[in-house]
């Protein structure tokens, strides 16, 4: 039987398919999220069925996470997007100790016992300045896709300070400083810099090693380095880090299904 | 009741209310269908669920009807108190008097947010300008403004100090508009020094008794005031009974809490118990009905927990709860993601603590205020939370912050950090504002992340 994992994000939504008796991966995929949460997910869910050579009957169970999780009407529960990529990650590097999740529309750090559950969570506040979409924002105003904002980071040589508290005021900041001759590269390095010192205020005095990152943003090149740097600790991007939290959702339905399996990692 | 304890939307509550009263089952005069206050602009009563008690449904009357006894009040010919940061002492004294009635016109901060907005409150605290970086609190100065809610005090009381700076800054533009202010000043507890003479405070906290000296000559000014207003004396013996009385309530509601935060299934919801527990700082204008009030809900909370019923499915995550919510709704969130309320620090603990019988009465309310960890450094608060969560068996802290409020933002991290390191329970923070709907994905997914946790945890 199959296990399915659905993570409805805010940018993408993601879906991991597992063989229950094994936890191993059978299908997985990612697509760009639309208006109809519910729709897009459906059609990813049924194409990744078919390239498995599945049916719906044989999904035992499906656990849907993830800022739309209660729009995924044909998951059988949802389960928060903190305990799934908790999971995911503990199930990729079973050693993670702290997990810094940045994705579209938040920013997540995670604490974690031995055993990999949650002993504790943070969340960024009502503001983007610490997601993905801040990085977002500036790719368009700099005219480069997010892909070209790691590139431009590398060449900077003198990282501009981005000291506003939101990502409107930071758009406008960005504009001043272009407009004063800063560089685009010194501009992304600011910015990458900025998402990662608010990630850093959100772990205090110590993220215990080793610290995973994950989430789409753990995609973009730079972001990592900038972490890095704001944690003053190691940081490790998860091995696929856009489907850490879909894995996870997996797994928990994995869990769900019989709870003795989905549990490698603990 | 014979059927299982429930929570109910307001039509249905309403449904319910008036069959009990073609039943003919008593119920207070100011009691009835909530509807009439939505017409009057609480709209949001709309969008929440109440307990389907009697008692509860007379705990929301209560509540929504305190400006019509102000007005009532005034009508009658008697004085009214405005008691601002008082730290659970002015209204004990103004009480004391027969012809006084005290309140907080701070409550109007959930104006807002039951009326959803549409009284602009806010809208005239920004004309004054009084905007986004201050506290809720700031809706009162629009409430004195447009004259639209409570009625304008003989006498307005505020401590200055080591009180909220957020609502100081607030009081004092409410003064610059002419509303004229009695301060009184509150230090800062510190401890004392090797060798200086101090006292032990309710609840544990030492001071040194200089501080106390201090504060009891403060509110001498205020009892003087509050005689003058009154046409009374107010002397020892009047104090020592409105002591007596206020610890009546405070009694009621520390069983209320002691019972509901700890029994399973949970007896009641975790918006009443809020309710309840404002309720207990101000008397919600009439101490005597206050306490019909608090003894009709604990007999509800009684009456359950002997019969095993509870309003919220067994084995609810115990989240204790700090500092009051802008946005009531959230609440309600609070039970729907599998949570219950298990112990509360929302700010008053200084109307929760018994004010000491056996001292002389100035010397009992002077340390009463010295004892609220509000005035203290933010690590005695934590210390209380800490210790309150631990004997509630909490299993997890939730900090739930105000926008603006400069004890929210400062305090939450000292809190979290001593709850981890004294007694391991996860800590969330979170951020309510008056209007929490843009953030409800947020908050939702934050509470049930924190359930999700304990869950785990009760399983390791």
């Amino acid at each position: 039987m199959i296990a399915a994992g659905i993570d409805g994000g805010s940018r993408a939504i993601k879906i991991v398919l597992l063989e229950c008796a094994t936890c191993k991966e059978v299908a997985a995929g990612v697509r760009d999220q639309g208006v109809d949460h519910d729709g897009i997910a459906r059609d990813l869910f049924e194409e990744l069925l078919k390239s498995a050579g599945l049916t719906r009957r044989k999904v035992a169970r499906a656990v849907a996470t993830g800022y739309t999780r209660n729009a995924i009407t044909f998951a059988d529960t949802t389960v928060t997007e903190i305990t799934c990529h908790a999971v995911g990650v503990r199930h990729e590097v079973p050693d993670a100790a702290t997990v810094v999740e940045i994705g579209g529309q938040d920013s997540k750090l995670l604490r974690l016992n031995s055993d990999g559950s949650v002993r504790d969570f943070a969340m960024n506040d009502r503001c983007a300045a610490g997601t993905g979409r801040f990085l977002e924002v500036v790719a368009a105003r700099l005219g480069t896709g997010l892909e070209g904002l790691g590139d431009l980071a590398r060449a900077a040589t003198s990282p501009a300070p981005i000291s506003s508290m939101c990502v409107v005021f930071a758009e406008t900041e960005i504009i001043g400083l272009l407009a004063s001759g800063a560089k685009a590269e010194d501009i992304v390095a600011g910015v990458q810099a900025s998402v990662a010192s608010r990630v850093a205020a959100m772990v205090g005095r110590e993220a215990a090693p080793p610290v995973i990152f994950t989430g789409g943003v753990a995609l973009i090149p730079g972001m990592v380095d900038a972490l890095a740097s704001a944690l003053k600790t190691p940081v490790r991007i998860a091995p696929r880090p856009q489907m850490t939290g879909a894995l996870g959702a997996a797994m928990m339905a994995c869990r769900q299904t019989c709870p003795t399996r989905g549990k490698r990692a603990t | 009741m014979s059927a299982a304890p429930k929570r109910l939307t307001m039509a249905e509550l309403d449904r319910l209310c008036r069959r009990r009263q073609a039943a003919g089952a008593p119920m207070p005069a100011y009691a009835g269908p909530l509807e009439r206050h939505v017409e009057e602009g609480d709209r949001r009563l709309l969008k929440l669920q109440y307990d389907d008690s009697a008692a509860a449904l007379r705990l929301w009357s209560f509540l929504l009807t305190e400006e019509e006894r102000l007005h009532a009040a005034r009508a009658a010919g008697r004085k009214i108190v405005g008691t601002m940061k008082d730290l659970g002492t002015v209204p004990v004294m103004a009480y004391a008097l027969p012809n006084v009635v005290a309140f907080y016109p701070d409550g109007a901060w959930w104006t807002p947010c039951v009326m959803e907005l549409s009284e602009g409150l806010f809208g005239v605290a920004q004309s004054l300008g009084l905007g986004d970086a201050f506290c809720p609190v700031r809706a009162m100065a629009g409430a004195f403004v447009n004259r639209a809610h409570f009625p304008i005090p003989d006498l307005l009381t505020c401590s200055v100090g080591a009180t909220c700076d957020d609502f100081s800054a607030v009081a004092q533009r409410l003064e610059s508009l002419g509303f004229p202010i009695l301060w009184w000043e509150m230090p800062s507890r510190r401890l004392p020094d090797p060798g200086e003479p101090a006292v032990t405070l309710p609840g544990g906290f030492r001071a040194p008794e200089s501080q106390v000296a201090l504060v009891r000559s403060e509110l001498d000014r205020i009892r003087a005031a509050l005689a003058e207003l009154a046409g009374a004396p107010l002397g020892d013996d009047e104090l020592a009974a409105g002591i007596r009385e206020a610890n009546r309530v405070r009694g009621l509601l520390g069983d209320l809490r002691r019972l509901a935060y700890t029994a399973d299934p949970c007896p009641m919801p975790a918006l009443e118990m809020l309710i309840a527990e404002m309720l207990a700082i101000h008397f919600c204008s009439d101490r005597a009905e206050s306490v019909a009030v608090l003894a009709e809900l604990l007999a509800e909370v009684r009456r359950r927990i002997d019969k095993g019923r509870g309003v919220l499915p067994e084995g609810a995550a115990r989240l204790f709860w700090v500092n009051p919510v802008a946005d009531l709704r959230v609440m309600n969130l609070l039970d729907d993601c599998g949570a219950r309320l298990c112990g509360t620090e929302f700010l008053f603990c200084h109307a929760l603590d018994a004010i000491p019988e056996d001292l002389p009465p100035m010397e009992a309310l002077a340390r009463m205020a010295l004892a609220d960890p509000m005035v203290g450094p933010a690590a005695d608060r934590a210390a209380r939370v800490v210790r309150d969560a631990r004997a509630f068996g909490a299993e997890a802290v939730v900090v739930s912050r105000i926008p603006g409020a400069s004890h929210c933002a400062l305090e939450g991290a000292v809190i979290g950090r001593m709850v981890r390191e004294a007694i391991g329970l996860p800590v969330v923070e979170l951020e309510v504002p008056p209007m929490a709907d843009p953030m409800w994905p947020t908050l939702k997914t934050r509470l049930e992340a924190l359930v999700e946790t304990v869950i785990e945890r009760r399983k390791r």
